[in-house]
């Protein structure tokens, strides 16, 4: 039978999938959050426009027997909702750089508006992308309990985003004028760096991130307009916890807290779960206030 | 450009030039259309049959508390907090849950039992022990005020001691409201769950609304000493630029401690009596949809004044009521709307422009310049903002 | 006269950069210091190692016989020390009256302040000091729409009033036309009657109006300490200063 050490391992497996969720959801606001100074309180709704992205492709266009729909869909994905984040770069935030706490408020205010659309638009019942079949099943790991193929596929997907994004950062031309204006806004611009251009390419690159991880999550969650509020609550929870301003980061804050909340929430239940990683993030922000890679002030 | 030693312009002590222009604790204005709004109120409750639109005003007098705590700590002293409605649902449900259980005791289900119905629900036979106290209604409403100012008490020293402010502490809160309303809704046999906790005998009449409009006077008159004072402009120095304020001796996480709590108080109170007075509360009350939704009112209103959450309020929800029945899902759309609108365009929100407006036509002494000033102004400050990543100047 | 200041072996990392190397420093109650040096030679460092902003990797910081090294910024205020940065800090919605009153010196707990506004001597304290910064026709004005110049002064003003042994001034001129540069070192001149300042400042116009004694520093430590006649003559200064500022 299974034991429950069986179970525990399968749980901590399953984490990793989980850890991989929050690393690709959370790459995109930190990019934004790290070269911006702003937090995007709409990136949930992002996310779930790149899931109908999935489900439309899907349902309207290819049909369900295609087999390559996902990797449409990404790429579809990330230019639908990049191309939203740059409508609402240009019409809102580019006026309230200097005021971060206020851009909380007004993407809330997107988000809600995108929501609201949703719902009018497809109807809030919950809606089904399914899995490409070629990603069906998976790998049997202890006697009856698999591993999906498609877990598997969500790990590969987002170490090669955060591969990709960490070449662009750091290997590219444009990376480097991106470091170079998170470092010191002030003198980037001085040499001759077009820093409100920077700006919205990064807004509009993480948006498009987040258009991809709702893409890849669509088929193994339940696509509805109010879908992608948690997944940015977690996302922001990864950032206060990771630290911004670097992509291990992400990486260490997505691992802790997709760790631990699936293992904890797996002992206990969601919400104690939950509440748990939420003290042990408030915890480890006493000690390092700017998260585990931030920049930490000196007191 | 004045010029060294010009010693001309400077009159002795007591002459025009050095008075100082300050509004008085309570304006003549404010007094006046204070007591005309309670009398109206008070009056209209001992006179009216339609009980509908005074619970209505109830609600909304609770909801301006709400607001004028949120004003406090976010257009006052800069903390914008996402989760202040962790405060208020906590208050809420100590009340609510108290006067379910008494209640119940008097009103027995049709199974007989004398628990509260959403727990029969749930298969639980008896109280459980632990929520016997809440038997007292004085207990509960202790409890009521008293957790959630200790909660917040506990917050402050883990976050503003620690100089996490700004955007970090506002993700924390919305976690934190989020979590709430998760095991509001989890913990379904203890707080009603998805269903919230209704029918339990809310107090109603006028009686009790003029005690609304007591505590509502109350906390207004407060909230305007604090901020008339010193400790108010500390505050206002706090938000503008906290690290000058440090290094001009101020012990600023204390502050900041010091006024959320007692913005953690008035929101708990307003719960309290929002619960008693409405008959219905649930996880919606907690969560961090009404949590940022106060804050816009807030800011319609006008933040950094004290009349502007209840004006905010009072609009924005009044306007809800008698729209959103017949726009329904578009609505939503309008308040998604109005939350980008008053960032971009309403800064000061009504009140504050009309104050704005009222101020050049006294005659500010800077004249036809304001607006280039203003213009000069932000755009450095804008600058220095953007320098630091959004965060006060610092420097190494 | 007695020391106020000493600096001992003070050595501060930055990312992992050393700024300031095993500093020795030391002032004298009622002395105007002016210091000096090219660009990174750690002079704003030293002023935010004083006024507790950072704690040092090594050494020691003496403030009237007490060990202040490592302290918090509040509580070295409280000794003493004030200090105003490069940009001008202050409090932008806040009238110009209300930016020095909240800067008055007195208890800053929460509680002590709760019923009152401002005490009649206070207020003339505050007018004086208003008269000495010259914007006392600016008063009721929210200190954001001051001139860049009236903002420094401002700041000048607020660190006056918090009445400090010690007043750490950080370019205090910069962003000035000449004759806004000429009234601050007045300005300052005045101020360093009745306290001990110590001045970073660039300008050597402004260097010439009102110093006296002089140190350089240089990759974070003293290269040259004296009169400002002598030290202008030295070969090593020059050498390092060689094309950036003008004097002659």
């Amino acid at each position: 039978m299974i034991t429950f050490q069986d179970q525990i391992f399968m749980q901590f497996l399953t984490g990793f999938s989980v850890v991989a969720i929050l690393m690709i959801a959370a790459t995109g606001l930190a990019i934004i959050f790290g070269v911006c100074g702003v937090i995007n309180m709409a990136h949930g709704e992002f996310i779930m426009i790149g899931a109908y992205c999935s489900y439309l492709l899907r349902e309207y266009i290819v049909g369900p027997n295609f087999a390559y729909t996902l990797f449409l869909a990404i790429p579809l994905a990330f230019a639908i909702v990049g191309l939203i984040g740059l409508l609402v770069e240009r019409t809102i935030i580019r006026w309230i750089y200097d005021r971060p706490l206020e851009t909380l408020l007004a993407t809330w205010g997107v988000g809600i508006i995108l929501q609201v659309v949703a719902k009018l638009v497809f109807g809030s019942e919950l809606k089904e992308a399914k899995v490409p079949h070629i990603l069906d099943g998976g790998v049997r790991v202890i006697r009856f309990l698999q591993f999906p193929y498609y877990r598997m596929f969500l790990i590969v997907v987002a170490i090669v985003l955060l591969a990709l994004t960490f070449y662009i950062i750091f290997k590219t031309d444009f990376g480097l004028k991106v470091r170079a204006v998170r470092r010191n806004r002030r003198i980037a611009s001085c040499l001759g760096i077009d820093t409100a251009k920077i700006d919205m390419t990064i807004f509009v690159f993480g948006s498009g991130l987040a258009g991809v991880a709702g893409a890849v999550l669509a088929p193994i969650k339940t696509v509805s307009p109010s879908m992608g509020f948690n997944y940015a609550v977690d996302s922001y929870m990864v950032l206060v916890l990771g630290g911004v301003g670097n992509l291990w980061g992400v990486a260490a804050g997505g691992g802790i807290i997709g760790e631990a909340e699936t293992v904890l929430s797996f002992l206990t239940n969601n919400v104690i779960g939950r509440l748990l990683v939420f003290l042990f993030i408030v915890i480890i922000i006493r000690v390092v206030p700017r998260g585990i890679f931030g920049y930490q002030e000196r007191r | 450009m004045e010029k060294v030693g010009e010693k001309q312009r400077i009159q002795p002590a007591g002459g025009k030039q050095r008075r100082i222009r300050r509004t008085p604790l309570i304006p003549w204005w404010a007094l006046i259309g204070g007591a005309a709004v309670v009398a109206a109120i008070g009056a209209y409750g001992e006179t009216s049959a339609n009980n509908y639109l005074l619970s209505l005003l109830g609600k909304f007098l609770c909801y301006a508390i709400f607001a004028l705590s949120i004003d406090l700590i976010w257009g006052f002293t800069g903390i914008l907090s996402l989760g202040q409605a962790v405060y208020f649902g906590i208050g809420a449900y100590f009340v609510a849950l108290s006067l379910k259980i008494n209640y119940a005791l008097t009103h027995p289900t049709r199974y007989g039992g004398k628990i509260p119905d959403f727990m029969e629900w749930n298969g639980l036979k008896v109280l459980p022990r632990f929520m016997e106290p809440l038997m007292s209604l004085p207990f509960a409403i202790a409890c009521a005020l008293i957790v959630p100012t200790l909660l917040a008490l506990l917050f402050g020293v883990i976050t503003f001691k620690r100089h996490i402010y700004g955007v970090y502490c506002a993700v924390i809160t919305l976690a934190e409201s989020l979590i709430l309303q998760d095991a509001i809704i989890e913990y379904q046999a203890y707080t009603g769950g998805f269903n919230g906790i209704t029918d339990y005998g809310n107090i109603t009449g006028p009686v009790f609304m003029w005690f609304i409009l007591a505590v509502t006077v109350v906390f207004f008159v407060l909230a305007r000493l604090l901020t008339h004072s010193r400790v108010g402009t500390v505050l206002k120095s706090i938000r503008d630029n906290d690290v000058r304020a440090e290094f001009m001796g101020y012990n600023v996480a204390n502050y900041r401690i010091f006024v959320f709590c007692l913005s953690a108080f008035m929101a708990a109170a307003a719960g309290a009596m929002y619960a008693a007075w409405v008959g219905l509360i649930s996880f919606l009350d907690a969560g961090p949809g009404f949590s940022i939704e106060a804050v816009i009112w807030t800011a319609v209103g006008g933040r950094g004044t004290i009349i502007g959450p209840f004006v905010g309020t009072f609009l924005v929800r009044g306007a809800s009521f008698f729209l959103s029945g017949v726009l329904a899902d578009w609505w939503q759309l309008i308040m998604g709307g109005l939350f980008i609108f008053v960032v971009l365009f309403m800064r000061d929100g009504i009140v504050g422009t009309i104050g704005n407006w009222w101020r050049r036509q006294r005659g500010a002494t800077y004249g036809g310049l304001v607006e280039e000033a203003d213009r000069q102004a932000h755009d450095l400050q804008a600058e220095w903002q953007r320098d630091s990543g959004g965060a006060p100047t610092r420097e190494i | 006269m007695a020391t106020l200041l000493e600096i001992k072996g003070l050595t501060t990392k930055v990312s992992g950069y050393t700024i300031l190397n095993n500093l020795d420093f030391s002032m004298e109650e009622n002395e105007l210091r002016v210091l000096l040096g090219p660009n990174g030679a750690g002079k704003t460092t030293l002023i935010s190692m004083i006024t507790g902003q950072y704690k040092p990797h090594s050494g020691t910081i003496h403030f009237a016989g007490r060990d202040i090294t490592g302290w918090a910024p509040d509580e070295i205020f409280k000794v003493g020390i004030s200090r105003k940065f490069q940009v001008p800090n202050m409090y932008e919605t806040l009238s110009v009256f209300d930016n020095v009153m909240v800067s008055l010196q007195g208890p800053r707990k929460v509680f002590a302040y709760l019923w009152t506004r401002v005490k009649p001597a206070e207020a003339e304290r505050i007018w004086e000091i208003l008269e000495l910064i010259g914007l006392e026709g600016k008063a009721n004005d929210p200190a954001d729409t001051l001139s860049h110049g009236e903002r420094q002064w401002l700041e000048l003003g607020m660190l006056v009033a918090s009445n400090p042994k010690l007043l750490l001034l950080d370019e205090p001129t910069t962003g000035m036309t000449d004759e806004g540069k000429h009234r601050t070192a007045e300005l300052i001149r005045r101020i360093a009657q009745s306290h001990t300042v110590l001045l970073v400042e660039h300008d050597m116009h402004v260097v010439r109006q009102i110093a006296e004694k002089v140190t350089v520093l240089h990759q974070g430590q003293r290269l040259a300490e004296g009169p400002l006649a002598e030290v202008v003559q030295d070969e090593t200064v020059r050498a390092v200063y060689l094309g950036k500022g003008k004097f002659s």
